[in-house]
């Protein structure tokens, strides 16, 4: 996954209406590229045939 | 009895000596304020201590015991409790600027359950803001690690760890998101047991994270730790994800007796080419494992791929999921927030839907895996982090992007179980012996949803044959 620039990450709060602050900006880079960059590097086998309801639907107990 | 004496004894030893009338519980609050005027001045654990009323309701308690009348199991035991649990016409603040002036009209659905079982409430414990956790974003000032003052006592339940380590309560509560209640815990040389998801009520607490919260005690011994549980579980209308499981009575499944029981040690965390293990933390557990074999459990190694995986799973799914919750704030008081707190809930706020629901069907092969493991096996034991407490850096930010990726691959220690959703525990398994810092070691056991008595007795037994827990921090 390509890295998103300050720009993009800029762009991206706006959509959601966030102001990044320029004070911000280099430690949101930092924090959400190494999420994006981490999980994208993460594929077991699996991953697209389970639901993401892991935990209401389990039996317990 | 002596102050010293009496701060120094389990909240255990503590209630039972209340009821046989040998130590009055004005004796036990006065015993504690006077060590908080003391030693909270280092540590700065409590954000509000609750002086008068907490001698108001003491004197009411030992009126009590001189009627015959004893609450419950904590009677008349002094508490502290986590800012970010609601304590009626108490300050709440989740230690943040933005909630300093917040005051709940009601206990959270844990608090009454402490004082049907007839804790004192203490005083309100600093946390990370909003719980995240990053130990210097408190508008309340940094809890310093009583073992070492300057060093992270562990997030995000940091005045929880530091004021029961530092004896400023008798036994505390935390929250655990993804590993703040074991984390202080394992930092601070403590007991901290992270419930089963649904075992304990979360209304009446801020949250940090809907699908991963959990609140649990922190406290000096196992059987603390099971009598602060006892008081706290339980089914609770008010809190959607409750399970209604009966409770069982946890002090008594403490026997010690750990005979068959099927213990697997979780390869991946052990290996330092994986997980990047210190060499303390790895000996610390595998001596453990030795005294678990010798009291007759079956000890064996077991491989969990994904275990590594969990950390980047765990914290993207609490960035956005705490995001979430007060939006309204990062948009319209952003600089109430401290820098690390913004950056991090902006985070939340970025990261793309596909991007959460990866992380949650990872969550759900990761707990697949480890449920089928938990068949095999009666719990599982791992170190409660890479290395022991760390030097805080005081400094505001992130020093790089490859800084950001460690500290996810470090959060699947804890983050791992907390995406399971069973029960984990931390509990000491020795110090370091580097230099002159000594400093507490790490270790978790886990078990199957619903299965604390089980992970605690197991802890018990271990605790019963080593001298970790006596050891105490001078301050």
């Amino acid at each position: 996954m390509p890295e998103l620039n300050e720009d993009e990450i800029r762009g991206l709060a706006k959509a959601v209406n966030i102001e990044i602050q320029d004070s911000d900006i280099t430690d949101i880079s930092y924090s959400l590229n190494a999420m994006l960059e981490a999980i994208d590097s993460i594929n077991p086998e699996g991953i697209n045939a389970v639901e993401p309801l892991s935990i209401i639907l389990q039996k317990e107990g | 009895m002596r102050d010293q004496e009496l701060i120094f004894m389990s909240a255990a030893d503590l209630a039972t000596k209340m009821k046989e009338k040998q130590i009055s519980p004005v004796e036990a609050v006065k015993a504690y304020l006077d060590r908080i005027t003391e030693v909270d001045g280092k540590i700065n654990a409590y954000i509000t201590v609750l002086a008068d009323q907490a001698l108001a309701e003491a004197q009411q308690a030992e009126s009590d015991i001189n009627a015959g009348l004893i609450k419950g199991p904590l009677h008349g035991v002094p508490v502290g409790v986590k800012d970010q649990i609601y304590t009626k016409n108490v300050r709440t603040s989740s230690a943040s600027k933005i909630r300093s002036d917040f005051v709940p009209d009601f206990d959270a659905t844990v608090v009454e359950g402490l004082k049907r079982s007839g804790a004192i409430i203490l005083g309100k414990l600093n946390m990370t803001e909003f719980a995240m956790g990053d130990p210097i974003t408190s508008a309340f000032g940094v809890t310093h690690n009583p073992w070492d003052l300057t060093r992270n006592p562990g997030t995000s339940s940091t005045g929880s760890g530091a004021a029961t380590a530092s004896f400023m309560c008798a036994t505390s509560l935390g929250e655990d998101t993804g590993g703040s209640v074991r984390g202080p815990a394992s930092n601070c040389g403590l007991v901290g047991l992270r419930p089963s998801w649904g075992r304990v009520s979360r209304y009446g607490v801020d949250g940090a994270s809907w699908s991963l919260d959990t609140i649990g005690p922190i406290s000096r011994t196992v059987e603390d730790c099971a009598l602060t549980l006892s008081a706290i579980a339980g089914f609770d209308q008010k809190d959607q994800y409750m399970k209604d499981v009966p409770v069982p009575d946890y002090c008594a499944a403490l026997t010690g007796d750990i005979r068959g029981v099927k213990i697997g040690v979780v390869r991946e965390f052990l290996d330092p080419d994986v997980m990047g293990v210190t060499q303390s933390v790895r000996q610390g557990v595998l001596q453990a494992t030795e005294v678990l074999a010798t009291l007759g459990a079956e000890v064996e190694e077991i491989s969990l791929p994904l275990a590594p995986v969990a950390g980047v799973a765990s914290r993207i799914i609490s960035a956005v999921e705490r995001s979430s919750l007060h939006p309204e704030w990062l948009r319209n008081r952003p600089n109430e927030f401290h820098h690390n707190t913004r950056v991090a809930f902006t985070t939340g706020e970025l990261i793309p839907s596909q991007v959460y629901y990866k992380a949650q069907k990872l969550r759900t092969l990761v707990r697949k895996q480890t449920l089928e493991a938990l068949e095999r096996f009666d719990v599982l034991v791992m170190p409660g982090a890479s290395e022991p407490a760390t030097v805080m850096n005081l400094e505001p930010g992130i020093r790089s992007k490859e800084a950001a990726v460690r500290a996810l691959t470090e959060a699947s220690y804890r983050g791992f179980f907390s995406l399971v959703s069973g029960p984990a525990l931390s509990i000491c398994c020795g110090y370091t012996a580097e230099g002159d810092n000594k400093l507490p070691l790490g270790m978790q056991i886990a078990g199957r949803p619903f299965d604390e008595a089980m992970v605690m007795n197991v802890a018990y037994a271990y605790e019963q044959n080593t001298n970790w827990h006596l050891e105490c921090p001078s301050l």
